[in-house]
């Protein structure tokens, strides 16, 4: 007989039972029995709580832990930001909206758009540091250290709104009226060739054609060997364009913080705030 | 190993128990009896103190479960085998016999399920029967427990662990040399039949 015969044989002695008159007299004994010690039909509320403390012991070893746990993780970087938004910068949940702000920003790959995300958070958070000290039940004499300490993080806020708009990349934005009047054979071109040359034109939202900066070169080059003296036209203005935007953005958006920075140090906080929101219309 | 669901099923159907839920008793005796009573049967050869130690068995474990008085169990089944071991231990222990177990119950035949079975299958479940009956209870005490728990109740390695508190490779050893014991004794008494 060979191990597999003998295990099935085995097997088969698992149809081996007891009367089943004796496992039902023997069901009603023992129910009878622990009646007396107490049982009991559990209420709908309890067996909410068993079954979730179930979970939680079901779900304590360490594969499962981290399975919740990287839920968690995204479940907070995607939504707690928006679950604590209306936290303000004296309630005691304020630091979790930070954490989940930090979060947040963790999740986004792209240099340049975390940049802007932390500059908008930034602002928000200088937003509502001046909301906060524009009422003047809380800023009085007896908030003395909760005051100085929301100016300290009102300055922090500011410079890193500015650290942060210096490290975007300047974007030119031309009129597409002008390009079209100038070059409209030249655009289109360079429209139908750029997989294949690299040239980036592509239409924003608002009807502007715009040209990366790091690819200006490639684009004229293009351009050039497809429709020489169209190109040539293209390429100067959208160099001399691109500048000329990028600058005015740059110089408005940080002479208005100045200007935010200037009324909030004359306790003019609803005024600054108004600023603060300017600056936040132009992130966006 | 439990899969994530029945692990869940498992923790709740204990801790339902340990809020005194009396339909989580009927369930766990319902799902259970069968297994126990049969590890019972196998293990001291006798209905009638089967049936007696199983009706203990399950008092022992509501008891222990109200009371937190035995070591945790990772199941609620091993938890059921093992106050089984420990009252079979004590039920010989009292009666002063020694592991000298035997399936020859002629009073009290037990009882095979037969649905969907041809008279061939009977026969040779009758068979198997007898030749278990035979042979089992010649096997040292350890072979026949794991046998048991492994072959006939399909118990998982896990469990069998956690049940016995031996080592995963010490069960294994010790599963093969209990089925090559009892395959000898098989084959010892067929070459002298024959």
């Amino acid at each position: 007989m060979s191990e597999k015969d003998l295990i099935v044989k085995l097997n088969n002695l698992k149809n081996i039972s007891p009367d089943n008159s004796w496992l039902k007299s023997n069901r009603e004994l023992l129910l009878s029995q622990i009646s007396n010690s107490g049982a009991k039909k559990i209420s709908g509320r309890e067996n909410f709580f068993i079954n979730l403390s179930s979970f939680f012991k079901a779900s304590a070893q360490p594969a499962y832990s981290f399975g919740v746990f990287v839920f968690i993780l995204l479940f907070t970087s995607l939504f707690a930001h928006q679950l604590f938004s209306k936290t303000k910068p004296t309630d005691s949940l304020y630091i979790a909206r930070i954490i989940s702000e930090k979060a947040k920003l963790s999740t986004v790959i792209n240099s340049e758009s975390r940049d802007k995300l932390a500059m908008q958070f930034a602002n928000e958070r200088a937003q509502e540091i001046s909301a906060v000290l524009s009422d003047p039940n809380f800023n009085n004499d007896s908030n003395k250290v909760e005051v100085a300490k929301l100016n300290n993080n009102f300055n922090e806020e500011l410079a890193t709104v500015k650290t942060k708009i210096k490290n975007l990349k300047p974007v030119a934005k031309v009129a597409k009226n002008n390009l079209a009047s100038s070059s409209s054979d030249s655009f289109s071109i360079a429209e139908n060739n750029k997989d294949t040359s690299g040239v980036q034109l592509f239409e924003n939202p608002n009807n502007k054609v715009i040209v990366d900066s790091n690819k200006k070169v490639e684009a004229a080059s293009a351009l050039k060997s497809l429709n020489p003296s169209a190109t040539l036209t293209l390429t100067v203005k959208a160099t001399s364009t691109k500048i000329a935007a990028t600058s005015s953005d740059i110089v408005s958006t940080n002479s208005i913080i100045d200007q935010a920075q200037k009324l909030f140090d004359n306790k003019d906080y609803s005024q600054a705030s108004n600023k603060l929101k300017e600056v936040n219309s132009i992130i966006k | 190993m439990l899969n994530p669901i029945e692990k869940f099923k498992d923790k709740r159907e204990v801790s339902r128990l340990k809020s005194h839920d009396k339909q989580a008793f009927v369930k766990a005796y319902d799902e259970n009896v069968k297994d126990i009573h049969r590890f019972v049967y196998f293990k001291i050869g006798r209905q009638e103190e089967a049936n007696d130690l199983t009706s203990m068995i399950f008092l022992k474990a509501w008891n222990h479960i109200q009371n937190n008085t035995l070591e945790d169990a990772k199941t609620l089944r091993a938890l059921l085998y093992k106050i089984a071991r420990n009252a079979i231990i004590d039920y010989y222990r009292d009666s002063g016999n020694k592991l000298n177990a035997s399936l020859d119950d002629e009073a009290n035949p037990i009882e095979i399920a037969a649905e969907g079975d041809n008279q061939q299958d009977l026969i040779d479940k009758a068979a198997n029967l007898e030749l278990i009956k035979s042979k089992l209870p010649l096997l040292k005490e350890e072979y026949r427990e794991l046998i048991i728990m492994k072959f006939i109740n399909d118990l998982n390695l896990e469990e069998i662990v956690d049940i016995t508190g031996k080592s995963r490779g010490n069960v294994r050893v010790l599963l093969h040399r209990a089925l090559n014991s009892l395959r000898e004794l098989i084959e010892e008494d067929k070459g002298r039949d024959l």
